[in-house]
């Protein structure tokens, strides 16, 4: 099996998430959407580290995985933050700032 | 026993972001053990001696940048002339916003809040309302500028996506931390954070189509494969597109701006002043080296979609800023046009094109911190009085403050004698020497459009009645007062005698690859 | 020995897997539904399925904290792990790297301790 259907794979789970981000309202969701898009790089990455002969995409993926960690925390304390005071994860109540 | 080949480690290259990095540990350590009526004066102190330290070593290591010693930690790094430059201007910037941090005489504890997590409203809120505000953004403030230092020097892409995130995340939080208006502070950090996690998920899935592409991210190995190209260029552009949109989010270009107003509404004002200047300039540092180093040979590909971006994020910015009722907000769109700006002198595509980005960045940099300083002066029971309509009159209040604010604007707005003129005749001469003529007549074009809204604040300014409800302006402390001095005589100084400075950028405009 | 002496084994199973999936498809279409109070309780061991509170069944945000900071400590342990598979060769230089690694994660680690994050009440 070659390992571009990986790639394919990737690219869909990319677009999945890419695509969940502008549709889905809640804030949880949108962020998984977005550990998605992270994860399918990670993929592509190891995938190519495997075409090309080299390491350095896996340790790659390492890299990424540290810091989607940190991201995911920083989020979640936003969103925690956000969800004590108005009750609701939406995006769509988040609306003070506009125009 | 087989032996790894080690990198070799060039400490005294690196001082720069090993000292902010230092003292940001240090001043975590503050947090858990120093006493909080002493911290906040202890935070400000290390801050600004950590970065004072390190523009000391930045500017020792001028001079001495050779093409053999300008790459360190095998290659991850590459400080050369234009990293040099670029880490000397945010810390240089960095500094001078910092010290709007420390403000404390505006409001009684500052402009953050004591404990961000106590739930806004409830007794707690209530209690903490004069309490000292919360001195971790003086940490993460450091951290947040050691991530651009490795930013604008990162040499290839990876080490350049970790910066991406270590200077991001700590704006994302720091923009939650404003003491007053604390659901709008909340729902922009929300805003920031979603949005440029977003855009960072695009930048590292582009990092990878690259890898897949030139088999190395390093820019040496990409552009040495952009140039042997044999295999179709298909993941190259893919690649690229994926990068530059998580490059243009962060300079705020249009279509990837629609952050950038909400985000400099809400964040508290300190803040706001600190990612207008540092994040700009650290993002376009890095945008410059992914273009110029490693992507030059795909240039035909790129320059006119960026072009396009260029043409939309101009339009966007002025057209925008014209409809605003909000200080902050008109800002925040002024902003977003002079990315377009900056974006016209980077498509230019020469030396010049580099140098007068350069400029660019350092002179509008003083002068947004400058304004965004003055903003935060006008302030009524509620915090800064942001609406436009209640800055109507203010100059008859206070002539001094509105007369500074009068000539930041004009400098915006690109007068003759502030550096706001020097920089945008910069970028302009840039792109028609480049053959970017179109960009130019849509810079000249939304520049006089751009003008309008400066216009209609200065003339409510100084030619309206000041009503029962114009706010008065607050007698800054010492550290306002030496922001707002330091970032006027800095406009009208690049204005009147911007040679040294254009000296400056002129020797830094050349990339070692 | 040819492999088709196993063909009925695999069709046991085939038949078995479509008789198991058929079972659960159809049982909501054909099956009564009766409401019965002990239908509704754990069998044997578990939770009580008690009415939730207004807002829906939430934890207490301790749990939260907690498993932020795990997340924070844990995920460290991915940089460890490559350097102890080549330790030998990383030789001193890998071990002082590693060693400030971890007192930059130490770092974060006091201030959570020194403000209380570890604090269960």
């Amino acid at each position: 099996m070659t390992p571009m259907w990986y790639i394919v794979l990737a690219t869909v789970l990319f677009s999945i998430g890419a695509v969940g981000v502008l549709i889905r309202r809640n804030a949880i969701v949108l962020f998984m959407c977005i550990e998605l898009m992270l994860n399918a790089a990670n993929l592509a990455l190891v995938t190519f580290s495997r075409i090309n002969g080299t390491l350095d995409g896996q340790i790659m993926a390492f890299f990424a995985m540290v810091v989607a960690a940190a991201e995911v925390v920083i989020g979640l304390a936003i969103i925690m933050l956000i969800f004590r005071t108005r009750r609701s994860a939406s995006v769509d109540d988040a609306n003070l700032l506009k125009y | 026993m087989p032996e790894l080949k080690l990198p070799d480690i060039d400490y005294a290259a690196l001082l720069p972001m090993l000292i902010l990095f230092g003292a940001a540990c240090v001043g975590v350590l503050i947090e858990g053990f120093v006493p909080r009526s002493v911290r906040n004066m202890v935070q400000l102190v290390l801050s600004l001696a950590a970065m004072v330290a390190a523009l000391v070593f930045v500017i020792r290591r001028a001079g001495e940048v050779t093409a053999e010693n300008a790459a360190t930690i095998g290659g991850a790094i590459m400080i050369d002339n234009m990293g040099l430059f670029m880490e000397g201007a945010l810390l240089v910037l960095g500094l001078v916003s910092l010290l709007l941090f420390g403000e404390r005489t505006l409001e009684r504890g500052g402009a953050f809040v004591p404990h961000a997590a106590v739930t806004v409203g409830s007794e707690r809120d209530r209690e903490q309302a004069v309490d000292s505000g919360a001195t971790e953004v003086y940490p993460l403030a450091l951290f947040s500028l050691g991530g651009m230092l490795m930013f604008v020097t990162a040499n290839d892409l990876l080490t350049m996506f970790v910066a991406l995130e270590v200077f991001s995340l700590p704006l994302y939080l720091m923009c939650a931390l404003a003491r007053r208006k604390r659901l709008l502070s909340q729902e922009s950090a929300l805003k920031y954070f979603l949005l440029g996690a977003y855009a960072s998920a695009f930048f590292l899935f582009g990092v990878a189509m690259i890898y897949g592409f030139a088999k190395g991210v390093d820019f040496r190995a990409i552009h040495e494969a952009v140039r042997g190209s044999e295999t179709s260029p298909t993941l190259l552009l893919i690649g690229l597109a994926l990068v530059a949109i998580g490059l243009l989010f962060k300079i705020a270009a249009a279509p990837f701006h629609v952050w950038t107003p909400d985000v400099y509404q809400g964040a508290p004002t300190p803040v706001t002043a600190f990612m207008a200047a540092c994040t700009k300039a650290a993002a376009f540092g890095a945008l410059l080296r992914v273009l110029y180093v490693g992507f030059d040979g795909a240039k035909w590909h790129f320059t006119p979609v960026l072009g396009a971006v260029a043409v939309l994020t101009m339009l966007v910015g002025a057209v925008l800023a014209v409809t605003q009722t909000d200080l902050k907000r008109l800002l925040a769109y002024s902003s977003v046009a002079n990315a377009g700006y900056l974006m016209v002198g980077l498509l230019g595509g020469n030396k010049d094109g580099l140098s007068s980005t350069l400029f660019y960045l350092v002179a509008y940099g003083f002068t947004v911190i400058a304004a965004f300083a003055l903003v935060s002066l006008v302030r009524d029971a509620d915090g800064e009085a942001t609406h436009l309509s209640r800055w109507a009159g203010l100059g008859r209040r206070s002539p001094l403050f509105a007369g500074i604010f009068t000539f930041l604007l004009l400098a915006f707005a690109g007068i003759p004698l502030t550096s706001g003129f020097m920089a945008k005749f910069g970028v302009f001469g840039a792109a028609i020497a480049g053959d970017q003529t179109w960009l130019v007549i849509f810079g000249v074009l939304t520049s006089i459009v751009l003008a309008f809204p400066y216009l209609r604040v200065v003339v409510m300014m100084w030619l309206s009645e000041p009503g029962e409800t114009t706010p008065s302006v607050s007698i800054p402390g010492v550290l306002t007062s030496a922001v707002l001095g330091i970032g006027t005589v800095a406009t009208l100084l690049l204005g009147v005698l911007p040679g040294p400075l254009l000296e400056l950028a002129d020797q830094a405009s050349s990339f070692i690859r | 020995m040819s492999l088709s002496a196993y063909i009925p084994i695999v069709g046991l199973f085939a038949l078995a897997a479509a008789f198991g999936l058929f079972s659960v498809a159809i049982a909501p279409f054909v099956g009564p539904r009766r409401f019965n109070r002990a239908k509704l309780d754990a069998y044997e061991c578990g939770i009580e399925p008690t009415p939730q509170p207004i807002g829906g069944g939430r934890f207490p945000v301790k749990f939260y904290l907690t498993a932020m900071l795990f997340i924070i400590f844990d995920i460290e342990i991915i940089f460890l792990y490559p350097w102890a598979v080549s330790f030998d060769m990383l030789g001193l230089f890998g071990f002082v790297e590693m060693v400030l690694f971890i007192v930059a994660v130490f770092v974060a680690y006091t201030y959570v301790w020194r403000r209380g994050g570890l604090d269960w009440d």
